[in-house]
């Protein structure tokens, strides 16, 4: 294995690896110990700090997918992708569907499994921020929407083995280990998303009242938070997801695969030296 | 007109403080501000991003399910309002005026983060967050603008699709119907994207052959910075070295942020209309530094323990320090210089009317 390959799988390990620590802080912060005003200032700024970490592990992960030569074809497949991904997001907005029910996360499980982890991650983070541009919803939710949406379009090409290994390809087998995807993807989404506020919302107060609890009483909470405030709402994503999928995911997943080749083609030009020409040939 | 990068100071600054804080004073007057800085917007806020929800009808939503829902799951406080059955799991146990409280700050505290990011999304223009994003992404940047550019124009193929189809005697009554809009929607755009690769490589479009960003260099760069980053963070809150932790944090920052400088400079990059940077710029920046220097660190003479209200185990009336208070002013330097220049030009409007009258 090359240097620079090595070096780029410890580079996602450890944004993952921070990512994942800086998203679950809620779950091990309390344990923690912790004095008085001194408490007190690091709960308040513990939030900031994780928004600080999330960013930096977005803007490293997305350096590093971006440092491996993006070709032209490759920038022009994006832009298109994300506009119309971004359509889709303006339609949801315009008429709110119900709960969290969202027709972008189809495009991204399906674009990242036949296209691959760098351009899965990159439709997901880019496909959030144009629509957030497009539709105003910019604000300090976006990096970890990004990041989440990176994982989800990152993590599709895991889907592969599966339909490999059980020859399910351009098949319906396929499009249903896709949907069953989409759906874990639909609630992992939100349960991810709701850490960047819950802090706000329950954290402090049970932390610092509370020295004794535990990590279990943390997730005791947070299940009772999630179930009162998300559920509902997250299932309904999860179930548009595996409708959109089983909808529109075979001739979506033909189309891409017919395009597949033709931006993923290359050529190299090489470049032989000519032979010597003799004098006596010139003359 | 405010620089964009004097607004994203801007709105920095009001995230800082807004997260630090839970002292409803404070809050009050922050959140009097954004509305401050809300109304001076307004003339400029008209041809940008529409406000998919009002902030006033998220903070009535947001303010309220916060209150209710931290008030009978956090069974802490001595002011007892009522008591909710034993039996009930989680839920049962004291409702206290305490966690009520608690939990409309949290509520507030949300609300003024939503409202600063709707003034930002009201006032700059999406061509202006683009042009924000670092050099070293210009390819992440070059993607995002294609996709800006053509969303109208897949908007109307999408429509042009549609009438084709409908011209075929297609209607749509159920979600298989979408198929035949979606799937030549999809096909059309990727051929579209062929087309456009091929224009931007007969253009010269990554004609040269640029450096990977991620040399072996940057990328052992990055990885020591990522190791300082979270050895940082951890020293701050499991051992509690909060200098020492901060200091380790800061580097790893440094070292990644350095490394994205660097990339960025093997990117040129040509700017065809430069937004100058004003006098009223560094007003903005200057007022958004000293509202979030005063609230993050400790100051000789200065007691920031109001800062860190909590209305546990009684609820008493909140801190107040009159250089904190003041402090807060910085953030409303925006509305000020917009409201002084809206009031400049309607004079000169009003002048010139009454010298052509005369």
């Amino acid at each position: 294995m090359k240097k620079e390959q090595l070096l780029s799988i410890v580079i996602y390990t450890l944004t993952t690896l921070i990512g994942a620590v800086a998203f679950l802080y809620p779950f091990w912060q309390p344990a923690l110990p912790q004095t008085n005003i001194m408490g007190q200032a690091h709960a308040n700024d513990a939030a900031l700090i994780l928004t600080l970490l999330v960013g930096i592990c977005f803007v490293v992960l997305l350096l590093e997918v971006q440092g491996q030569s993006i070709s032209t074809k490759l920038i022009a497949l994006l832009g298109i992708l994300v506009s119309i991904n971004t359509i889709l997001r303006f339609a949801e907005v315009a008429t709110p569907t119900p709960g969290g029910l969202s027709p972008i996360f189809f495009l991204i499980v399906l674009t990242g499994y036949v296209y691959g982890s760098r351009v899965g991650f990159l439709m997901g983070a880019l496909t959030l921020f144009v629509s957030a541009l497009i539709t105003g919803t910019v604000g300090p939710w976006l990096p970890y929407q990004m990041f989440t949406a990176g994982w989800v379009g990152m993590s599709a090409p895991l889907c592969r083995p599966t339909v490999w290994l059980l020859k399910g390809e351009g098949k319906w087998f396929e499009v249903a280990v896709l949907a069953i995807f989409g759906a874990f993807w639909g609630l992992v989404y939100g349960i991810i998303m709701n850490i960047w506020f819950w802090p706000f919302a329950t954290g402090p107060t049970s932390q610092y009242w509370e020295p004794g609890i535990t990590l279990v009483e943390t997730l005791e909470r947070y299940a009772v938070f999630y179930l009162a405030t998300s559920l509902i709402w997250d299932a309904m994503r999860s179930v548009g997801n595996i409708i959109f999928i089983l909808a529109f995911g075979l001739p979506t997943l033909r189309a891409l695969r017919r395009f597949h080749k033709r931006f993923t083609f290359d050529y190299q030009p090489i470049y032989e030296p000519l032979p010597p020409i003799s004098i006596k040939e010139t003359v | 007109m405010i620089h964009p990068v004097a607004w994203l100071a801007w709105v920095s600054a009001m995230l800082v403080t807004l997260s630090m804080t839970r002292n409803p004073l404070y809050l009050g007057l922050i959140l009097v501000w954004i509305a401050f800085v809300t109304i001076a917007i307004r003339p400029l806020a008209s041809a940008t991003s529409p406000i998919p929800i009002s902030p006033v009808r998220f903070a009535l939503v947001v303010v309220t399910l916060s209150t209710v829902f931290n008030g009978i799951t956090v069974h802490v406080g001595r002011t007892v309002l009522f008591r909710l059955p034993g039996f009930l799991p989680i839920l049962g146990g004291i409702i206290t005026l305490e966690a009520l409280a608690f939990g409309f700050l949290n509520g507030v505290v949300l609300s003024g983060i939503f409202a600063a990011f709707t003034v930002l999304n009201r006032v700059l223009p999406i061509q202006a967050i683009v042009r924000l994003i670092p050099q070293a992404f210009y390819p992440v940047a070059v993607v995002v603008s294609i996709a800006v550019s053509f969303v109208p124009a897949t908007l109307h193929q999408f429509q042009q699709i549609r009438q084709a189809q409908a011209v075929r005697g297609h209607r749509v009554r159920g979600l298989r119907d979408w198929l035949p809009l979606i799937v030549p929607l999809l096909v059309g755009g990727l051929e579209r994207a062929l087309q456009l690769a091929e224009a931007m490589t007969a253009r010269g479009f990554a004609s040269t052959d640029t450096q990977r960003a991620n040399s072996v260099q940057a990328q052992g760069t990055i990885i020591a910075g990522l190791i300082l980053l979270l050895g940082g963070w951890l020293l701050r809150l499991m051992w509690g070295q909060a200098l020492l932790g901060l200091t380790v944090l800061l580097t790893g920052v440094g070292l990644i942020g350095g490394t994205v400088w660097l990339a960025g400079r093997q990117v040129p990059r040509t700017v065809y209309r430069p937004q100058p940077w004003a006098r009223n710029d560094w007003s903005v920046v200057l007022g958004a530094g000293v509202t979030a220097m005063t609230f993050l660190f400790s100051w000789p003479g200065l007691d920031r323990s109001s800062i860190f209200y909590y209305p546990y185990p009684t609820l008493v009336w909140p801190g107040f320090h009159p250089i904190l208070a003041v402090a807060t002013l910085g953030l409303l330097v925006p509305g000020l210089l917009l409201l002084r220049q809206r009031n400049d030009t309607i004079g000169r409007v009003l002048r010139r009317m009454v010298a052509e009258r005369a």
